[in-house]
């Protein structure tokens, strides 16, 4: 393969994956979940199909959690006493269970979609 | 190229294939991994049964980035395995994932091939996209090498579409396109959970060369035990 081709063609193919991936400034819809004793509140979330969420997990305990979700998608960090964000979806209707990676057998929790 | 050039070990540099790496760093996660490619080629002696081999432990600083360091070995067919570079590498999380329409990152290398005196820095784009349980994640990389050989820029690009179908094993095809490499082939990806933060995951696959200077077939596989 001729190099100067290649390298054309990767050029072009980076650009255009940055051009149809520039960041939107969409206002979201925002859902609170907080972390306490190593349990989820609330632990179940119902939030509108077909809509991107954005999720501020605030960690009340002062230990670290970790936020995941194979069927979302997600996996998160949050350390003892901060908070972080999760985008979630467009979710199709339906449940998406998640949990505390750090304390999986109390920390459980779910998101309905409908 | 090293590999024509009989005074040079010839440590297979844009022939071989990699993995495709994500956008998205775990703070305070600890990845110890090993992979290797082999490759097979009726056409190349050099490549027909030759192993490269990658150890690393890596970790996550912040929120944003990731550090890992690399040792990098390799056994050509007749010959002994040797550690052949060492790497440095940092991986930066851009942005949050499913926060705009795509993920995006980078990833900076710096390689050092000891006999041969040889650098490579790396400067290289991480995006990833989902479609549902569709993931598609392309590496758009800017390579400069110098040293004992000739200096030069190269560029790759590594690509796969992944379907999420469960989380112990998930089907994908990679493309990888590099200096003296078009291939093409089916991966399979996995992680076992270990529990309370530590997992292993796994790949394998197998890549076909579609030019004639790339590698016939290009086995890749990769363990990784991660943990807080």
């Amino acid at each position: 393969m001729k190099t100067w081709f290649r390298n054309l063609a990767i050029v072009i193919i980076a650009g255009l994956a940055l051009a149809s991936a520039l960041p939107v400034n969409a206002a979201y819809p925002e859902l609170q979940l907080e972390i306490r004793d190593h349990l989820f509140y609330p632990s179940v979330l119902k939030v509108p199909a077909n809509t991107k969420i954005k999720l501020i997990v605030v960690n009340r305990d002062a230990t670290p959690e970790e936020f995941e979700s194979y069927e979302l998608n997600r996996e998160k960090v949050i350390m003892g006493g901060q908070k972080a964000v999760i985008f979630i979806g467009p979710l199709a209707p339906g449940e998406y269970p998640f949990f505390g990676e750090f304390n999986p057998k109390t920390a459980q929790g779910k998101v309905i979609a409908e | 190229m090293a590999a024509l050039l009989p005074s040079l070990p010839a440590l297979a540099d844009g022939k071989l294939v990699d993995k495709v790496y994500d956008p998205y760093v775990e703070y305070q996660e600890t990845e110890i991994e090993w992979r290797a490619v082999r490759t097979r080629d009726t056409d190349e002696e050099e490549l027909n049964g030759l192993w490269q081999h990658h150890f690393s432990v890596g970790y996550g600083f912040s929120e944003h980035w990731f550090g890992e360091i690399y040792a990098i070995g390799e056994k050509r067919p007749g010959e002994g395995f040797d550690i052949e570079a060492a790497e440095l590498e940092a991986k930066w999380q851009l942005s949050e994932q499913g926060e705009y329409s795509a993920d995006w990152g980078m990833l900076f290398e710096l390689e050092r091939k000891y006999e041969e005196n040889q650098w490579e820095a790396a400067a290289t784009v991480l995006v990833a996209k989902e479609w549902g349980r569709w993931t598609g994640t392309g590496n758009f990389a800017l390579i400069y090498e110098w040293g004992r050989e000739e200096d030069e820029f190269e560029t790759e690009f590594r690509g796969q579409i992944r379907y999420r179908y469960t989380e112990k094993f998930e089907p994908a095809v990679e493309l990888y396109a590099a200096e003296d490499l078009l291939g093409i082939g089916p991966v399979a990806l996995g992680a076992w959970r270990l529990g309370e933060g530590r997992q292993f995951r796994w790949e394998a696959g197998l890549i076909f060369g579609i030019t004639d200077e790339s590698p016939d077939q290009s086995l890749r596989l990769l363990w990784e035990y991660e943990f807080f």
